[in-house]
């Protein structure tokens, strides 16, 4: 199928069209190639959904941001530091019910295919034991692919959650070069996240390359305070099954140390640690990034003198 | 004015959608229930093979996947209040479709508008229990390396089942602002009698399913959840049941009501949803 002149439309890919058309002979934008190439569309009594299940990207977010902006949560670490096992821990976490309570329950996701694709490596399948989710490629992307929760409150309010699953070699790119041509995803997340998880990898920090580790983390740490321009910032070690010199843990809470708020730290493994269930610690983790309220606005207190608000600037 | 019902029976192959069909009209044939026909069905061509297996004591075959009847029954309650009933009987595999090639033909989009109840079989029996490294934690883990990286994957039961929903609220055209009133939802966990247990209903589908479960009461203000068993035990398709032949089917089959009590009417999950206001 030709591809929709329209910047934001993914008629061609299995969707809705962006504009709204049901029928994709009835949008303008389409009709403008149709004439050209005048390919019929394969079946037109059949309707298309305007989510597709995978993982979104920039402009499917519109779909789920008409409510209200969702949350966005920025993972950012180094390559297999284990930012994809965190998101499939949640989403096998929530599968069991472990995530939701009564003050947050399960409401809907539009990206149900992409969880269940990061999720689906740390399930036990015949002949196979679960093992990490592979490396997650970096293309030419300008932003990251997003996985999305909505949750509804007690109080029957919907909130709609956000994860950016980046590749490693972006932010290790920003961390060097905050201007760095190939890493505009890393940018992206700098930009629009409302809560960012720094990841610690404690393996490559006991590691033989440990130097180089910490080095990366140091500079990576610097890029994101100076980039968070006060919005939650979390430390959250990954592998925490491994053990690591008190120095290293020690420099490596002293590259954070430099916000003025005491920045919360977090340890996950999905191994069991002696007593610890290792859902524990993701567990944890999830109400955290799950409390984020973002700031609200001071609306300007007028003088009106009508009562209709939409005249409330305008008028003299 | 008769209200009409047109129920909007949603379930996938092999959950028993047309077997609890073909039980519910033999027992408002022989007016065994607390529902009454009040005239005569317009068509049981769908239901005719059914009814002559079970009452032989055998199970039916599945239904063709490219069939969809439906089929308008007139009903009556103990109070007097009239309703047209309209109950599908349809290829499970087409449920399926919905979800996996996200492709909703145009009959489809008009049954959902024009439902006023779900109701969804949910066979739990049949349902695959995955393990993963919460439930059966790993000693030592492999790394990614050297695992043959499989393209190809099962989205799980659960996800399959709140993507359908996801799917019918939005050709529906319900937004989820609030959690809905209508349409209201009844979920049906069928083949009751495979799971031999004795929890409530709507706990057993929290402990097997507590995503689902957490989907369906933060969107709706108040789901039903019933076990059915319409048949109360296995049959073949080429044996015949002693039982089922000499005392009739309308003798076998039961409900489990939301609070746990065993009822051998049928009908009562569609009695509870035309008593509430339509």
């Amino acid at each position: 199928m030709e591809r929709c002149p329209h910047p934001n439309c993914f008629a061609d890919d299995n969707t809705t069209c962006t504009l709204g058309h049901i029928k994709l002979e009835s949008c303008p934008e389409w009709r403008g190639i149709s004439q050209a190439a005048a390919i019929p569309p394969s079946d037109s009594s059949e309707m298309l959904l305007p989510w597709s299940g995978l993982a979104m990207g920039e402009h499917d977010l519109a779909f789920i941001s008409g409510r209200v902006k969702p949350i966005t949560i920025g993972i950012v670490g180094p390559e297999s530091a284990g930012k994809t096992t965190i998101l499939g821990a949640f989403y096998l976490l929530l599968g069991r019910g472990g995530l939701t309570s009564d003050e947050a329950s399960f409401s809907s996701s539009y990206t149900l295919a992409g969880w269940e694709a990061v999720a689906t490596c740390l399930r036990w399948k015949p002949g196979q034991s679960p093992h990490f989710p592979p490396h997650t490629p970096s293309r030419a992307a300008r932003a990251p692919g997003m996985l999305h929760l909505g949750f509804r409150r007690q109080d029957g309010s919907l909130r709609d959650v956000v994860f950016a699953d980046a590749p490693g070699e972006w932010f290790q790119k920003w961390a060097i070069n905050e201007q760095a041509a190939d890493a505009e995803g890393a940018r992206w997340i700098a930009r629009h996240a409302d809560v960012t998880l720094l990841i610690a990898d404690r393996q490559a920090l006991a590691g033989p390359k440990m130097g180089t580790a910490r080095n990366n983390f140091q500079l990576l740490a610097q890029r994101a305070v100076a980039e968070s321009h006060g919005r939650r910032l979390a430390l959250v070690w990954t592998k925490g099954d491994v053990e690591v010199a008190p120095a290293m843990e020690a420099q490596i809470k002293s590259a954070l140390a430099t916000k003025a708020s005491s920045v919360p730290e977090f340890t996950v493994s999905v191994y069991p640690r002696g007593e610890l269930d290792p859902a524990e610690g993701f567990r944890e983790l999830f109400n955290w990034i799950l409390s984020t309220k973002r700031a609200a606005v001071n609306l300007p207190m007028t003088e009106a003198s009508g009562h209709d608000p939409l005249f409330r600037f305008g008028r003299r | 004015m008769t209200a009409q019902h047109t129920i909007l029976l949603v379930g996938e192959s092999n959950v028993g959608k047309t077997h609890y069909g073909a039980q519910f009209l033999k027992r408002l044939m022989v007016k065994a229930c607390s529902l009454k026909m009040s005239g005569a069905p317009t068509n049981l061509e769908a239901f005719s093979t059914a009814l002559s297996c079970l009452t032989e004591g055998k199970a039916t075959d599945h239904t063709p996947a490219s069939t969809y009847v439906e089929s308008v029954w007139p009903i009556a309650d103990d109070l007097g209040r009239v309703a047209e009933l309209v109950w599908p009987d349809y290829g499970g595999e087409q449920v399926r479709n919905l979800v996996t090639q996200r492709r909703i033909p145009a009959a489809w989009r008009e049954r959902v508008l024009v439902a006023t109840d779900w109701v969804l079989l949910i066979r739990l029996h049949s349902l695959r229990s995955e393990d993963d490294l919460f439930s059966r934690p790993l000693e030592s883990f492999a790394g990614a390396e050297g695992v043959e990286e499989s393209a190809v994957y099962e989205p799980s039961d659960q996800a399959r089942t709140i993507e359908l929903l996801q799917m019918l609220l939005y050709l529906a055209q319900f937004h989820l602002d609030r959690p809905l009133n209508k349409p209201r939802l009844t979920i049906l966990l069928s083949c009751w009698d495979e799971l031999g247990t004795t929890d409530l209903p709507a706990n057993l589908l929290a402990s097997r399913l507590p995503m689902l479960w957490s989907f369906v009461r933060s969107n709706w203000m108040a789901p039903t959840v019933m076990g059915l068993s319409a048949l109360e035990r296995a049959l073949s398709k080429t044996d015949t049941d002693q039982d089922y032949a000499i005392r009739g089917p309308e003798e076998f089959g039961y409900v489990v009501l939301s609070d746990g009590t065993q009822s051998p009417d049928i009908t009562l999950p569609v009695q509870r949803l035309m008593a509430s206001e339509l």
